[in-house]
């Protein structure tokens, strides 16, 4: 038995002896043995899991493994070492640099996921698709709804029931390194304009519809958002004329922009961070014509083969003592008070992570339609293979 | 022959070529057939596929012609390339190297197959990219050379990947020649250069062609080797195929295109068999 | 020439010389070398998901190879005795299977077992008695079966090609000196055929063991080596990944000079 699960059972090993007993005497009933126990939670959890019904039964079955598909450059590696420690599971990890790619791997079946991160914009899909569940914060004490911050995480909420909880916020805006690019670089129109130009070869677009032709709209003066055909068609030109002055479409830019391959990018806060502490000379700007605001969330796909473990490692994120550990490491800017109260002030104080509210004024929610949108879908998958 | 024996020797027959037929029925025609329906379906509203009867999709194949032409060019550059650099390597192994050696020298163009190419091609992002040659070139002056994500990488990737698999068809075409022929030649007072040409050139056509063929068949499919190395830029019909699958989700359109690409092999293949019909005078080209 | 041909060599092996080199980097990044330690070659080897995705490569590998192997001479033997319109129907099926390109075959497969799912398994939850019916989904099947097409038609071509260069008559003097047909299997097609048995079966593993584009599509849930290792493209390669790529280069290697080894041993024993 580990550490961890002596410390957060529901029950001591001589209360179970003692219940256990009692249960023999006849003096419970197995119903009330179970539920004191908390063996009728896990019988229930595992009845559901077949192949599984016969192995040991008890309420810290995690099994050994799970996964988690995330988004490049996420966590800190040494959360889900500690997370193994504490657990057993050791956590398989994932990347994709889009939530399309998301959705195409869960509606092609079997990805094998126990934990996923969607975007905001995503999850009303997701629960219309069937694709993941409801969650029973029952088994998530220590996510606590009263001290997030609304804002980021209605979208968790479809219908009154929460489907998904918030990871973090951010915004999609520029990375670019100052010594390549002398350029003041302050909106997305400056951003495609100094791809052809000055960084001609080095600039980077991510491997997203939404944020890649998103930000083309927004250049041209349009919503971030738009799905008008006579507007995508103008963000389709500006793409297509940028396309043979890019570095890469690729949604994992760090790797170029540290080697200096890249010299500037499309970029989300928690990059633009990271990037910013190794290496001072690589800026972040937000588009003061405008961008994308959001927030990520934690969700468990319908399809989840250890669901319990899922749980685990959820409730183990949204412990504010853990979760503080993978802000101060990743750099995303948090949706909740009491992880806030416990960050640094060198984090609190970073403006690339918590930028004034005048400059999100501008910035837009992701909207569901961006998702299923055909026309979206197709100019990117056009884009690409132009 | 008796009746019986002939049941018998039918049964035999039936039960040997049973389960091939069977896994060719399932998992090749049958998936075939799937795929021709789809192409002819409609993109549900939140992707993946709806069952429609529409040519919607194959008049829609223009817009990925630039994908079909970079393939289309590519691929027989490449194994073009790829034929430059291995005809000089099978002719050597051939005719050249000392005997005692040489059956090392041909186990070492076969061993790199042994290590991942996946593993191997990241290894050539290093390479290409800024830590790798061009930070040496900086040290000589040359600053932000740029050679990852370009055309030129993936060619190179190309070459790099496919080479051992042109270089043994030529070698055992050329291995088979008879070196008698050589001498004859050189004895009838032939320069080495007109022996080449004459003699040697012609021989080993076939393996040219078998070799051309397999190469520019399966960079036809490649995904990859632009993938890794041309940085979502210089795009394949097999990149166009995966994002059509695995990003906007439009699985009609992703099964016309494969369906296309398909009759494009077939008719390149049918082309090739003629040519080399024709240059070798062979009856037919093997492809393993 | 010399120059050429040395300099082809290094191309091929430079890559390689880099993987293994940075398989003993001390830090944690696969491209910059701070300093020699063995330590990855550990981490590799307890690394869960990267020895399952190992094992999951070596079976799926050996299973499709073998099914190959044995199906596939099968045919290459019963094609002989069939009827020259069905043979023709056989060679260009076989011809399909190999010149059509992976990637097609990964996305016909995905898509037609998923049509076949979705019939499927809602019928088997109907008439299933139990709450917990069975599920078809992609898996070590699908992977397994859509490499098994491959790699039979390889092992097909390469063992008809043998058997095409067998003399008849020594067939046919066999049966005269009233041997069974099946006796004149075993003790005369057999052995001659064996080694392209052998070939095509190695072929096949080595197809098998380093696809990524069919699995990709059709793996489900399941993760195999070049998966994992185009997984870890995208995450950020550690030098683990150099790890096993050695260890596996090293394997291969020395299965090879085994085998040469064994192979000389038998011709000098055999007088040759």
């Amino acid at each position: 038995m580990t550490k961890w699960y002596r410390e957060n059972a529901p029950i001591t090993a001589e209360q179970l002896a003692d219940e256990l007993m009692r249960l023999k005497r006849g003096s419970v009933t197995r119903r009330h043995f179970l539920g004191v126990t908390g063996l009728g939670l896990a019988t229930a959890v595992l009845a559901r899991q077949p192949g599984l019904f016969n192995s040991t039964a008890f309420a810290g079955d995690l099994g050994t493994q799970m996964s988690i598909a995330t988004w490049p450059n996420y966590h800190d590696p040494a959360t889900f070492e500690a997370f193994q420690a504490a657990t057993g599971v050791a956590v398989e990890v994932n990347v994709f640099g889009s939530n399309e790619e998301m959705l195409a791997k869960l509606q092609a079946g079997g990805t094998g996921w126990d934990l996923f991160v969607p975007t905001n914009y995503t999850i009303s899909t997701y629960v219309k698709l069937g694709l993941i569940d409801e969650l029973d914060l029952s088994k998530l004490p220590n996510y606590d709804a009263s001290t997030e911050t609304a804002r980021f995480t209605n979208e968790g909420v479809v219908d009154g029931k929460t489907y998904a909880v918030p990871k973090n916020w951010g915004t999609t805006g520029i990375a670019l390194n100052s010594n390549k690019i002398k350029t003041p670089v302050t909106s997305w129109k400056d951003f495609f304009e100094v791809a052809m130009t000055e960084a001609d070869g080095r600039a980077m677009v991510h491997d997203y519809q939404l944020t890649t032709i998103g930000n083309a709209l927004v250049s041209l003066g349009y919503s971030f958002n738009s799905t008008k055909p006579d507007e995508l068609a103008k963000a389709e030109e500006l793409l297509i004329k940028v396309k043979p002055h890019l570095y890469a479409i690729n949604s994992d830019y760090q790797p170029s922009m540290r080697a200096t391959d890249a010299w500037m990018t499309m970029c989300w806060t928690n990059d633009g961070a990271q990037l910013n502490r190794d290496m001072p000379e690589i800026q972040f700007v937000l588009g003061k014509d405008g961008g994308e605001i959001w927030s990520d969330f934690y969700a468990i796909p319908k399809s989840a083969a250890n669901k319990a473990a899922g749980y685990a490692l959820l409730n183990y994120l949204m412990a504010p003592e853990n979760a503080v550990k993978e802000h101060i490491a990743n750099g995303a800017p948090t949706t909740d008070s009491r992880v806030l109260k416990l960050l640094p002030a060198d984090v609190t104080g970073n403006k690339i992570v918590y930028p004034d509210d005048a400059s999100l004024t501008p910035l837009e929610f992701g909207a569901a339609v961006t998702l299923t949108d055909p026309g979206r879908a197709e100019l990117m998958a056009r884009f690409k293979s132009a | 022959m008796p009746a019986a024996t002939n049941t018998k020797r039918n049964l035999v027959t039936a039960a040997l070529v049973a389960p091939a037929a069977a896994w060719l029925m399932i998992f090749l025609v049958l998936p075939f057939i799937a795929m021709l329906v789809f192409a002819f379906g409609e993109r549900a509203p939140e992707g993946g596929y709806q069952a429609a009867f529409t040519f919607a999709q194959f008049a829609r194949l223009p817009t990925r012609a630039a994908a079909f032409w970079n393939t289309l060019v590519l691929a027989p550059v490449g194994a073009l390339l790829c034929l430059l650099v291995a005809y000089p390597v099978a002719y050597y192994l051939a005719v050249k190297a000392d005997p005692r050696y040489r059956l090392i020298l041909v186990s070492l163009v076969v061993v790199p197959f042994w290590t991942s190419l996946l593993v191997r091609t990241y290894a050539w992002m290093y390479i290409l990219g800024s830590r790798g040659i061009p930070n040496l070139l900086s040290m000589v002056g040359f600053e932000d050379v740029r050679l990852l994500n370009t055309p030129g990488a993936v060619l190179l990737g190309i070459v790099y990947g496919y080479l051992p698999l042109m270089i043994m068809p030529i070698y055992v075409s050329l291995e088979k020649l008879d070196r008698r022929l050589l001498e004859a030649s050189a004895d009838l007072g032939a320069r080495p250069v007109s022996t080449f040409f004459g003699v040697t050139l012609p021989l080993s056509l076939p393996g040219v062609m078998t070799g051309v063929a397999l190469v520019t068949i399966l960079l036809l499919g490649e995904y990859l080797i632009p993938q890794l190395l041309g940085g979502g830029k210089v795009f394949f019909i097999g990149n166009a195929l995966v994002d059509l699958f695995l990003q906007s989700r439009n699985w009609p359109f992703g099964s016309a295109i494969a369906v296309t690409l398909v009759a494009v092999v077939v008719v390149i293949l049918m082309v090739a068999m003629r040519i080399a019909f024709k240059v070798a005078g062979t009856r037919q080209v093997d492809l393993v | 020439m010399r120059a050429f041909i040395s300099s082809v060599y290094l191309f091929l092996y430079a890559p390689i010389a880099l993987v293994v080199l940075f398989s003993f980097n001390a830090g944690r990044s696969a491209s910059e070398f701070t300093g020699f330690s063995t330590a990855w070659y550990g981490k590799a080897l307890s690394n869960t998901f990267l020895v399952s995705a190992l094992q999951n490569s070596l079976m799926i590998a050996f299973t499709s190879a073998t099914l190959a192997a044995i199906f596939g001479t099968m045919a290459a033997l019963g094609m002989e005795r069939l009827a020259p319109r069905n043979r023709a129907i056989f060679d260009a099926l076989f011809a399909a299977a190999i010149v059509v390109p992976g990637v097609v075959i990964g996305i016909a497969t995905l898509v037609a077992l998923v049509a076949v799912f979705s019939f499927v398994n809602p019928a088997l939850t109907a008439i299933w008695p139990g709450d917990q019916p069975p599920q078809l989904g992609l898996g070590y099947g699908s992977i397994i079966a859509a490499h098994g097409l491959f790699s039979m038609a390889l092992v097909t071509m390469i063992v008809k090609a043998r058997i095409a260069s067998l003399g008849r008559d020594i067939v046919e003097a066999s049966s005269d000196l009233y041997a069974t047909p099946l006796t004149t299997f075993r003790l005369i097609v057999l052995p001659q055929i064996l080694p392209s048995i052998l070939a095509g079966f190695l072929l096949a593993f080595t197809f098998s063991f380093d696809d990524f584009i069919i699995a990709f599509f059709v793996a489900g849930s399941k993760t195999t080596l070049p998966i994992y290792v185009f997984a870890s493209i995208r995450r950020g390669v550690t030098p683990e990944i150099n790890a096993i790529a050695t260890l596996v280069l090293v394997a291969s290697l020395l299965l090879i000079l085994t085998a040469r080894i064994l192979m000389r041993e038998k011709k000098t024993k055999s007088g040759e």
